[in-house]
């Protein structure tokens, strides 16, 4: 079912730099008519600057776009809309106080002078797609009233009504309920009857079986391997998705034998139970999680990027309140303590936002070095805080941790990813934690960074350190781990000691395959 | 990536020294460039006025140096200029804009004034330090509202102060026309405040008042606190990213209140010293322009506390200049108001073409 014998979509050869980071090296897509397409990978495998460049959003550095077999310019999402592609992004761009058709319409000039505006024939087709697909939507009611299922159908609708043909959903089911999933996947496939193409970006391997026909498999980059729903099982999809892979990786190099040693000791340290946890959407996303770590244990957490992740670590390193359940570290209740309380206490994080969480772009690095122990006597002389003795330590910090800057009065923020992220682990060690939570810690560290940050974390678990590590490079959980744990959607869906884990059985499980004990 | 890493390393230890110097040059040059650019623009205005440039600008620069009277003068401007300004910056560090300091003056000066005039009997060690504790007050109650507002119901701060400012241009006009007004001054005006709350003065005839003197002190107090106190740091940790505060246990919605109120405090502190040092009572339009002047010094300073004082002094030269060539030169005062606005423009144009060179490197 092809137009003229041409694909709906042909992406060829497109390349994305930001600065120094290749985000896309020579992808290729293509997708047919009437066709749901799936586009898999983890976090940083580039599908969603792949989608934006394809929305206008970014300026590809190479490749061409055709579309029913003519190339297209596509410079801004206006130019997209004009060639028929639409996309549903995670965050709804929504005017909140608006009404649903208002909403709709909004930028797409539905006929009138800029002072008048008649939305009979909005509302009549509007209320025409809502049917004929499926999106059930009261056209006027205010969008912040309707929960997050709603306001996705007036964001696809806002797409539909724009007369898309390719469709892009950005990781559409991340907060549904079970039965928001099913309608959306009902919807789509009306779409799709109707000769639209979907292009679903997703790293969940079970929905993309049930509703993809075919898949793009993106990772670092790249593309590593197109299949068809038929030709293909869950297991091949996680083994692609985590295993052929695992050789390339820079850190495998690092990590090439085991030579882990375990400084696990015997009695628990920290003690997380019966969990309730909130994501910002209102939804709890952890139900009643429990976690515990020996002294000196590396606990890893291994999941693909939305599954609970940054919420866990949150709410561990004291930083998003509970809804329930209680934490206890080294046998003190930390539960309802204010943040500062758990610094204090020794409890040390390092996001996985770096540039959101973790610093102060406009502010030295002496300053960031300070950040969180600013009130601790020991960086004040006189009552104030000693700059000089501040100064020492940071160049001693920058030294240790080689950070590569002009000096230690350099902006954090003009620093390079991987030195930005060893300032705020040269943070995170000095603080001498007694709980430290690591999320995706290496990501863009060069080999050897990477294995000066491992060095550091067995000097921590030396000195009885618990250490959290949660990350998305599934290697380096089971490389660096005595206990890996597999996360999906706010559960433990297994466990594995060190000398047990393996990656195919655990990235089995981080799809949401429960393992089988 | 390492290589060249150390590469630059090894290069910043050799000549970090002529760095930190070119640094600081190429860090003046803007400022030199738009002080002179906006002199150019300002006497291009006179000119077309038909008035004589060169005596307009003569009178502008040099009658705060020629006269004990006209430094006097300047220094008396540059106090609640200064204030006005730190009221402006130390909210500013935590990332809320404070446009109510007139508001917030001109409460400290009533509370200061209100003090003066019921304690009128009590001797100066008790009156004068009760008067400006009183303006202190009244400017954290006046900036008070705004930051509840803005912690408790997340209430804009911009809309806030600006708005309490046409508030207390009523509250002064009751005071000074229904509760204590001095009904011979033709001009709404309370009585004057009792001699022991007046600043004794520094020096022979024309001498400054010692509000000067507390000025100083109070602006050292306050960069050396904003810059090596623990809440200084993590007030200006809550501007420089709140989030990444948060995470790390600063309490960043409470601080931002708490810059409001400071800077309510600083601001009410030079509404008691305009009562004590300048007018010994309170009168309507007492606080000129100095709400707007202190936001340019804020700006122009760039947020930073330690330049706020130099900064202060210029634009105050310029001000006490600015009558004296109306009367040498029959140039508007406002003449003056403009050159310090282009000054700022052409500051703030300064940041323009920087970042475009620093996104072309890129």
């Amino acid at each position: 079912m092809t137009l003229n014998g041409h694909p709906r979509l042909k992406m060829t050869g497109i390349q994305k730099r930001f600065g120094p980071v290749h985000a896309l090296k020579s992808v290729d897509l293509e997708v047919a008519p009437g066709e749901v397409h799936g586009l898999l990978g983890g976090n940083g495998a580039g599908k969603t600057t792949l989608m934006n460049v394809l929305y206008g959003l970014y300026d590809a550095d190479g490749g061409t776009i055709d579309i029913d077999g003519s190339t297209v310019t596509i410079k801004s999402p206006r130019d997209a809309l004009a060639v028929g592609v639409g996309m549903v992004h995670q965050t709804f761009l929504q005017v909140d106080n608006y009404s649903v058709l208002e909403n709709v319409v909004l930028g797409a000039n539905p006929g009138g002078s800029a002072l008048s505006l008649n939305l009979d024939e909005a509302r009549s087709q509007v209320l025409d797609l809502s049917k004929r697909f499926g999106l059930t939507v009261e056209p006027d009611a205010i969008v912040e009233e309707l929960p997050v299922g709603v306001r996705q159908r007036v964001e696809i609708l806002k797409a539909l009504y724009r007369g898309s043909k390719i469709l892009i959903l950005d990781e559409p089911t991340t907060n549904l309920t079970p039965q928001e999933v099913d309608d959306l996947f009902q919807s789509i496939q009306a779409m799709v009857a109707e000769g639209m193409s979907v292009i679903l970006i997703t790293h969940k391997i079970q929905e993309t079986m049930a509703v993809c026909d075919r898949m793009t498999i993106m990772r670092l980059g790249e593309n590593v391997a197109v299949l068809n729903k038929v030709d293909t099982n869950p297991e091949e999809l996680a083994a692609i998705m985590v295993g052929e892979t695992a050789n390339e990786d820079a850190s495998a190099v690092v990590l090439g034998e085991d030579n882990f040693v375990s400084l696990a000791q015997d009695g628990i340290a920290v003690s997380a139970k019966n969990l309730v946890i909130r994501n910002d959407h209102g939804v709890d996303l952890f139900q009643g999680f429990n976690l515990d770590i020996r002294a000196g244990e590396v606990l890893g957490i291994a999941g693909v990027a939305g599954n609970g992740q940054v919420e866990l670590a949150e709410a561990m390193a004291g930083v998003r309140p509970l809804q329930s359940g209680s934490i206890q570290v080294e046998g003190r209740e930390m539960t309802s303590l204010p943040t500062v309380e758990w610094l204090r206490g020794g409890v040390a994080y390092v996001p996985e936002d770096r540039y959101r969480d973790a610093i102060l772009p406009t502010a030295t690095i002496t300053e960031n070095l300070l950040l969180g122990s600013q009130r601790s006597a020991s960086v004040k002389k006189n009552g104030l805080i000693d700059w000089r003795a501040a100064q020492k330590r940071a160049e001693d910090a920058v030294s240790a941790f080689s950070v590569q800057a002009s000096g230690i009065s350099a902006l954090v923020g003009a620093l390079s990813g991987g030195n930005i992220q060893r300032v705020i682990l040269a943070r995170a060690f000095a603080h001498k934690p007694r709980l430290l939570i690591l999320h995706n810690p290496t990501r863009g560290l060069d080999i050897r960074s990477t294995q000066f940050v491992y060095e550091q974390v067995s000097e921590v678990a030396k000195t009885g350190c618990a250490v959290l590590l949660i990350s998305e490079d599934l290697d380096e959980v089971i490389a660096q781990s005595d206990r890996v744990l597999a996360l999906y959607s706010g559960a433990l869906t297994g466990e594995w000691s060190h000398s047990e884990a393996e990656p195919y059985e655990i990235g089995r499980s981080m799809t949401g395959l429960v393992k089988e004990s | 990536m390492s290589n060249t890493g150390q590469l630059t390393q090894a290069e910043s230890a050799t000549s970090s020294q002529s760095r930190i110097l070119k640094s600081i040059v190429s860090k003046a040059i803007p400022y030199l460039v738009a002080v002179v650019a906006a002199f150019a623009v300002g006497a291009i205005i006179i000119v077309l006025l038909g008035h004589d440039p060169v005596r307009a600008m003569q009178s502008v620069l040099t009658t705060s140096f020629k006269s004990q009277f006209g430094f006097v003068e300047t220094m008396h401007k540059w106090v609640p200029i200064v204030l006005c300004a730190l009221a402006f910056t130390v909210p500013l560090s935590t990332g809320k804009f404070n446009i109510g300091a007139e508001g917030q003056l001109l409460i400290g000066a009533t509370a200061g004034v209100a003090v003066g005039i019921m304690g009128s009997d009590l001797p100066m060690v008790i009156l004068l330090p009760a008067v400006l504790v009183a303006g202190v007050l009244g400017g954290i109650v006046w900036a008070g509202i705004a930051a509840f507002l803005l912690v408790r119901f997340q209430v804009n701060e911009i809309l806030s102060t600006v708005l309490l400012n046409f508030v207390s241009f009523q509250v002064i006009d009751y005071v000074a026309s229904h509760v204590w007004p001095d009904v011979g001054a033709g001009h709404p005006a309370t009585i004057s405040v009792g001699e022991g709350a007046l600043l004794p003065r520094l020096g022979p005839s024309p001498a400054m008042h010692s509000g000067v003197l507390l000025v100083v002190i109070a602006a050292i107090a306050i960069a050396v606190s904003m810059r090596s106190t623990s809440a200084g740091f993590e007030m200006r940790a809550t501007g420089a990213n709140q989030r990444a505060s948060l995470v790390h246990g600063i309490k960043t919605s409470r601080l931002a209140g708490a810059g409001l109120v400071i800077g309510g405090g600083i601001a009410g502190l030079a509404g008691a010293i305009e009562v004590a040092g300048v007018h010994g009572k309170m009168l309507e339009g007492m606080q000129s322009n100095f709400l707007i002047l202190g936001i340019i010094v804020g700006l122009l300073a760039r947020g930073n506390n330690f330049a706020v004082p130099f900064v202060a002094f210029g634009i105050a030269v310029l001000e006490v200049g600015a009558s004296a060539m109306q009367r040498t030169a029959h140039v508007p005062i406002e003449l003056v108001l403009i050159i310090e606005a282009l000054i700022l423009l052409f500051v703030l144009f300064s940041d323009v073409p920087k970042g475009r060179f620093k996104l072309g490197k890129k």
